[in-house]
C-alpha cells in the first residue's frame, strides 16, 4: 500500500530500492550460477525417458509419463509415507526438546559455555559416522541399549531392533534427534535472546507465572527463530539419506525407506536417470508446499515491510 | 581434410600424455586399503619399472560396492576420459557394458583359455563380446568348527544335525551368515537354492525364482532362524563382518562366507584359530553344492585417452606371478586355472588345490544382464520379507517372480540380442 | 522460575544433557578399544585402553589432510557465504524494494532438490569448468545449501535488531550503506556468530558432494576419507570412531570460541526500554 509521499522521501525511495538491489545481487547470481543448471537439467530429464543402461532406447521425450508412472508407483508412496512419518516425528521431539535446551541455556549459570560446546557436539560429528554409532548402540549383542533394557528389566532378552519396522524406527528417529537437536537449541536461543528482558519484568511484576510468561511473552516473539527452524529441518527431514542407509539399508524390505533413498535407488543404482528425476522434483514440490504452508500458517512476516 | 587430420594427430598426440615428462597416464582406482593395498602399489611399481613410458596414477576410491558404483556411473555418464581402468564388481560388467562405457577388449590380448570359463562368462555381452578380465574369484564357502564336528556336513540334514551337535552354551549359534536386505543375502540364497536344484534365471530368460525348489530353499532358511533355531534372529541384519566376528569370537560352529575371512580366522586375534576349515556348501538330493560366484574384473573405459596402456597393466596385473602374490599376500583365488595345479598356489590356499578348483568350476553366477541390479533389488526385499515373517516363502517368491519378469519383459533384452546377433553389429 | 520447579528443570537439563553426552562417551571408550572385543557383550567401562587407532589413523592414514582440507571448505564457505549473506539479508528485512519475498523464495528452492539428484548435473558443470579435484569445486556446490541458510538465519536476526539506532544514524545524515557497516553490522555480532557457526558445521558434515567431486587425499574432506577406511567387507569401528572423536575436536574448539561472543555482542550493543 503505498501512502502520498514528499518529493526527498522520494529521493531516499529510490536510493533505498537501488542499494537492495545491489544488495541482493551478488547472492543472487552466485546461486543462480550454480544452481540454474542443475535445476533445468533435472526438471529437463524429468519429461524424458533415459535409462543409462540401455541407450539404444535414446532419450525419447515423454512428456509427463514419468509423473503418471510415480503415481501409480506403490512403492513411491510408501516412501513417501516413511518420509511425512520421520518428518513429523523427528522434529516435533526437536523442537520440544530444543525449547526446553535453550530456555535452560538461555539462563546464566556456571559452566554454561560447556554446556553449550557439549551439547553442539553431536552436530558435529559427520552424519555417517553418527549413524554407525547408533547402529552399534542398537546391536543385538554388542550394543548398550539391549543390554541397559534388559539390565534394568524392561525387556527379557535382547530383541533385533532392526528386523522389525515398528522396533527400527526408534534408532533411527532416536538417532536423528541426537544429531540434529543442538542445531534447534542453538537457533532457538539466538532467538530467546534478542527478547527484552523488560517484558518478562513487566509480566511478573503483574503477577504473571513462568507457564503464562512462556506462552503468552516467549513463544509468539520466537515464532519468526521456529518458522526459520521448521523450514529448514524439514527441508532437511524430508531429504534424509546417509542416516538410513548406513542404520537400516531402508529395511526389514522396504520399511524404513525414505524417498530420497528410493530415488537414489532408482537414479544411481537401476540408471532410470528420467525416473529419478521426476522423484527429485515431487520432492522439490512437496517440500515447497510445505514451506508455504509453515509462512501461511505461522503469519509470521518475513520481510519487517508490516512493521512500518 | 588436412587441418582436420592435423587436429586429430595433435588431439591424439596431446590426450593421455602427461606433459610433464612425457609418459602416458593411466589411471586407476584400485583398492588401496591395508596389506591389498601396500601390495597393489608394489606391484605397480614393478609395472612401471617395467614400462618405463607408463606413469600410473592410483586414485583412492571408497571400496563399499555401493559407493564405488555411484562414483563410477558419474563419471561416466559424464563422459569421463578418465580413471582409464574400471575395477568392476561381477555384477556390474553387462551394466556398464550395455550402458557403452567399457570399451570391448580384443581376446587374443587377452590369453582367454587361460582363465576359468565361469568367470570369464560373466564379464561377456553384446553376443559373447568380451569387456573385462577377471582379476581375483570369490566363492561361498562353508566355514566349520573342526573341533566341534567331525567332518563337514554334505547334506541339508547334515548341516542341521551338526549345527544342533556342535551348539552349547559357550557356542550358542549353529550357523551364521549375511541375511541382510542388501546383495549379500541374495548370495547366501543362491547357494540354498542351487543346493535343492533350482536357479534363478533359465538360459532363455525365463524367471524361475519361484520353482518349488526355490521355495524349499527359502523355507530351509526361514527354518534355521524361526523353527530349528540352529541361527540366530540377529543374522537379518548381518553382513560379512558380523557373521565373521560371530565365528571369530568362537560362537558359532558354521559360517558362510567369502574366502576373505580366512585370513582374519587364521590371525592372531582369532579365538579360532587352527580350529576350522573351509568346505563347498552341502547340497540336498536333486541339487548340487553351490557356490556364489563374486570377485573384481579389470576393465577399460570406453572413453580412455591411453587404452594400450591401460590393457599392458591389465595383463600385468592379471599375469600369473601378481596373482600368486595376491594369492599368497591377500588371500585371493587367482583366476588362472593353471595356478591350481601349481605347487606355490598350493602353499597359498586355505584348501587343498583341487578342492578350490572344483568349486571354482562349479561356482555359479548371478544372471548375466544389464538390469541384475534391479532385479536383484526386487528380489533382496522378498526375501528379506519371508525371512522376517512378514510373508510366506512361498508368496514372496511368487510376488519376486511376477516383478522380475515384469522388469525382464519391459527391458525387451533376449530379443534386443537376438536383432543384435542377426545383424553382425556391436553396440557402442 | 519458582523454588518447587527449579530443582525438576535442573534434573531435566542434567538428564538430557547426560543423554546427548552419552554416545559420544561411548564412542571414545570404543575407540580405545580392541576391535574384537567390541563385539562381545558391550560395557559401559573400557575394559581395555589401546591407542592403537589413534595412532594408525595419523601414520597410516594421514588423518590432518582431510581435517585442513574440511577446515578450508568449511571455513571459506562460511566466510563466503556469511559475508554476501549478511549484505542480502539486510537488505532484505530492513530495506523496501519489490521482490523480496520472491527473493528469498527463489533462494530456498534452490535447497529443495534433493542432492542426489543435482549431484549428476552439478558435476557435468564442474568438469566443465576444470574444477574437479579443487577447493572451488567444493566450494561452490556448498554455496546452493549455506547460502540460503545464512540469508534465511540473517534475515530473523536483521529484523529483530532495534531501529532506534539506524534510524538515529540516518537522522545523522548517514547513507544507508554506512548505517549497515557501521550500524547494523556490529549490532547483528550474535547473529553472524551463530549462522556462521551453523553454516560451518553444516558445511564440514557434508559427505555426498565431497565424495562426488574429489578424487584424491590432497582434497578429500573428513566425512569422505573416513567412508575410505572402510574396506569391501571390513568396517574398522576402532578408527571411524577415533576419526569421529579427533574430527569433533576443530568443531569444539571453534564453537566453544564463538559461543562467548555471541553472548557479548549482546550485552554490548542491545538498546534497552
Amino acid at each position: 500500500m503505498r501512502r502520498p509521499v514528499a518529493p526527498r522521501q522520494r529521493g531516499i525511495e529510490i536510493e533505498e530500492r537501488r542499494l537492495g538491489w545491489l544488495l541482493v545481487a551478488p547472492a543472487l547470481v552466485v546461486i543462480a550460477g550454480i544452481a540454474l543448471f542443475p535445476l533445468v537439467w533435472t526438471v529437463w530429464e524429468s519429461i524424458h525417458l533415459h535409462d543409462l543402461r540401455m541407450p539404444w532406447r535414446g532419450r525419447p521425450f515423454v512428456g509427463l509419463e514419468n509423473y503418471v508412472a510415480i503415481a501409480g508407483d506403490r512403492r513411491f508412496w510408501a516412501s513417501m509415507g516413511h518420509t511425512v512419518f520421520f518428518t513429523g516425528t523427528s522434529i516435533t521431539l526437536e523442537l520440544l526438546l530444543g525449547l526446553f535446551l535453550a530456555l535452560a541455556m538461555n539462563r546464566s549459570f556456571r559452566g554454561r559455555g560447556l554446556v553449550r560446546a557439549a551439547v553442539l557436539v553431536p552436530w558435529a560429528i559427520p552424519t555417517v559416522v553418527a549413524a554407525l554409532l547408533w547402529r552399534f548402540l542398537f546391536d543385538t549383542e554388542a550394543g548398550i541399549a539391549n543390554a541397559l533394557l534388559v539390565g534394568a528389566g524392561v525387556l527379557e532378552e535382547p530383541i533385533v531392533w532392526f528386523i522389525r519396522a515398528a522396533t527400527a524406527w526408534v534408532p533411527v528417529i532416536l538417532a536423528d534427534v541426537w544429531k540434529t537437536t543442538p542445531f534447534v537449541a542453538l537457533l532457538l536461543l539466538a532467538g530467546l535472546q534478542n527478547i527484552d528482558e523488560s517484558l518478562y519484568e513487566a509480566a511478573s511484576v503483574d503477577g504473571a507465572g513462568p507457564w503464562w510468561q512462556l506462552r503468552y511473552v516467549t513463544l509468539p516473539l520466537l515464532k519468526p527463530a521456529i518458522l526459520v527452524v521448521l523450514i529448514f529441518r524439514t527441508l532437511d527431514a524430508f531429504r534424509v539419506f546417509d542416516l538410513i542407509y548406513v542404520l537400516t539399508g531402508g529395511g526389514p524390505g522396504t520399511a524404513t525407506e525414505p524417498i530420497a533413498l528410493y530415488t537414489f535407488n532408482v537414479l544411481l543404482q537401476n540408471l532410470q536417470f528420467g525416473y529419478g528425476s521426476a522423484l527429485s522434483v515431487i520432492v522439490f514440490l512437496v517440500t515447497f508446499g510445505i514451506a508455504v504452508l509453515y509462512i501461511k500458517g505461522l503469519r509470521v512476516d518475513l520481510t519487517g515491510a508490516r512493521g512500518r | 581434410m588436412l587441418s582436420r587430420a592435423l587436429a586429430a594427430i595433435l588431439l591424439l598426440a596431446t590426450c593421455g600424455v602427461d606433459p610433464d615428462d612425457g609418459r602416458t597416464v593411466v589411471t586407476f582406482p584400485g583398492s588401496a586399503l591395508g596389506e591389498e593395498g601396500r601390495l597393489l602399489q608394489r606391484q605397480i611399481v614393478r609395472f612401471m619399472e617395467e614400462n618405463p613410458d607408463i606413469r600410473v596414477d592410483l586414485q583412492r576410491t571408497p571400496d563399499d560396492a555401493t559407493q564405488r558404483h555411484q562414483l563410477y556411473v558419474q563419471r561416466l555418464n559424464a563422459r569421463s576420459h578418465d580413471p582409464d581402468i574400471l575395477q568392476l564388481d561381477v555384477i556390474w560388467t553387462p551394466e556398464f557394458a550395455a550402458a557403452g562405457w567399457l570399451l570391448p577388449l580384443d581376446e587374443a590380448a587377452v590369453d582367454t583359455d587361460e582363465f576359468f570359463p565361469a568367470t570369464l562368462e560373466a564379464n561377456r555381452w553384446w553376443d559373447g563380446q568380451l569387456f573385462a578380465v577377471p582379476w581375483f574369484v570369490d566363492v561361498g564357502m562353508l566355514y566349520w568348527r573342526t573341533d566341534l564336528l567331525p567332518a563337514a556336513p554334505a547334506t541339508m540334514d547334515a548341516l542341521t544335525r551338526g549345527a544342533r551337535a556342535g551348539m552349547s552354551d559357550s557356542v550358542p549359534r549353529g550357523i551364521v551368515w549375511q541375511g541382510a536386505r542388501y546383495e549379500g543375502l541374495v548370495t547366501t540364497f543362491l547357494e540354498y537354492l542351487g543346493g535343492f536344484g533350482g536357479e534363478i534365471m533359465t538360459s532363455d530368460g525365463r524367471v524361475v525364482v519361484d520353482s518349488p525348489q526355490a521355495i524349499r530353499a527359502l523355507t530351509f532358511m526361514h527354518a534355521q532362524i524361526h523353527n530349528l533355531g540352529i541361527a540366530p534372529e540377529a543374522v537379518l541384519t548381518w553382513h560379512e563382518e558380523e557373521a565373521r566376528f560371530a565365528f571369530q569370537n568362537g560362537t558359532a560352529v558354521m559360517m558362510r562366507n567369502w574366502p576373505y575371512a580366512y585370513a582374519l580366522l587364521a590371525s592372531d586375534d582369532s579365538r579360532v584359530a587352527g580350529r576350522f576349515s573351509v568346505a563347498p556348501m552341502p547340497a540336498a538330493p536333486g541339487g548340487h553344492p553351490t557356490a556364489a560366484l563374486g570377485g573384481n574384473q579389470l576393465a577399460i573405459n570406453a572413453r580412455s585417452d591411453a587404452p594400450e596402456a591401460a590393457l599392458r597393466l591389465i595383463a600385468f596385473l592379471t599375469a600369473t606371478d601378481q596373482m600368486l602374490e595376491r594369492a599368497e599376500l591377500a588371500g585371493q583365488f587367482p583366476t588362472r586355472h593353471a595356478l591350481y595345479d601349481d605347487p606355490r598356489l598350493a602353499a597359498s590356499l586355505p584348501m587343498p588345490a583341487d578342492q578350490a578348483r572344483a568349486i571354482i568350476e562349479a561356482a555359479t553366477p548371478r544372471p548375466v544382464i544389464p538390469i541384475w541390479t534391479e532385479l536383484s533389488e526386487i528380489l533382496q526385499i522378498e526375501l528379506h520379507r519371508a525371512l522376517v515373517g512378514q510373508a510366506s516363502p512361498e508368496v514372496a517368491l511368487g510376488r519376486a517372480a511376477r516383478a522380475m519378469t515384469e522388469v525382464v519383459d519391459e527391458a525387451g533384452i533376449p530379443e534386443l540380442q537376438e536383432r543384435m546377433r542377426r545383424r553382425g553389429v556391436a553396440l557402442r | 522460575m519458582s523454588s518447587r520447579t527449579r530443582p525438576l528443570a535442573v534434573g531435566a537439563l542434567g538428564l538430557l544433557v547426560a543423554a546427548i553426552a552419552f554416545p559420544f562417551y561411548w564412542a571414545v571408550v570404543a575407540s580405545l578399544t580392541p576391535e574384537a572385543t567390541l563385539f562381545r557383550a558391550p560395557s559401559l567401562w573400557p575394559r581395555e585402553i589401546i591407542f592403537d587407532h589413534y595412532r594408525a589413523l595419523f601414520d597410516e592414514r594421514a588423518f590432518w589432510l582431510p581435517i585442513r582440507n574440511s577446515l578450508i571448505v568449511a571455513g571459506l564457505t562460511t566466510i563466503f557465504c556469511v559475508a554476501v549473506g549478511s549484505f542480502a539479508a539486510y537488505a532484505i528485512a530492513r530495506l523496501r524494494f519489490r521482490g523480496q519475498s520472491a527473493i528469498l523464495g527463489f533462494i530456498l528452492a534452490v535447497t529443495m532438490f534433493p542432492q542426489i539428484s543435482i549431484v549428476s548435473p552439478l558435476y557435468l558443470m564442474l568438469r566443465a569448468l576444470g574444477l574437479i579435484n579443487t577447493f572451488p569445486g567444493l566450494i561452490l556446490p556448498y554455496m546452493t545449501f549455506a547460502m540460503p541458510l545464512t540469508v534465511w538465519l540473517l534475515v530473523g536476526f536483521f529484523r529483530q535488531l532495534p531501529r532506534d539506532l539506524e534510524e538515529a544514524a540516518f537522522m545523522d545524515g548517514a547513507s544507508r550503506w554506512q548505517t549497515f557497516v557501521r550500524v547494523m553490522l556490529p549490532l547483528a555480532t550474535p547473529g553472524l556468530a551463530t549462522t556462521g557457526i551453523l553454516t560451518f558445521i553444516y558445511c564440514w558434515n557434508e559427505f555426498l558432494f565431497a565424495l562426488s567431486f574429489t578424487l584424491g587425499p590432497e582434497r578429500q574432506t573428513v566425512p569422505v576419507a573416513i567412508a575410505l577406511f572402510r574396506g569391501q567387507y571390513q568396517v574398522p569401528w576402532g578408527e571411524i570412531l577415533a576419526a569421529a572423536v579427533i574430527a569433533t575436536a576443530p568443531v569444539a574448539a571453534l564453537v566453544l570460541a564463538f559461543q562467548r561472543r555471541i553472548v557479548q555482542g549482546l550485552t554490548a550493543g542491545a538498546v534497552k526500554g
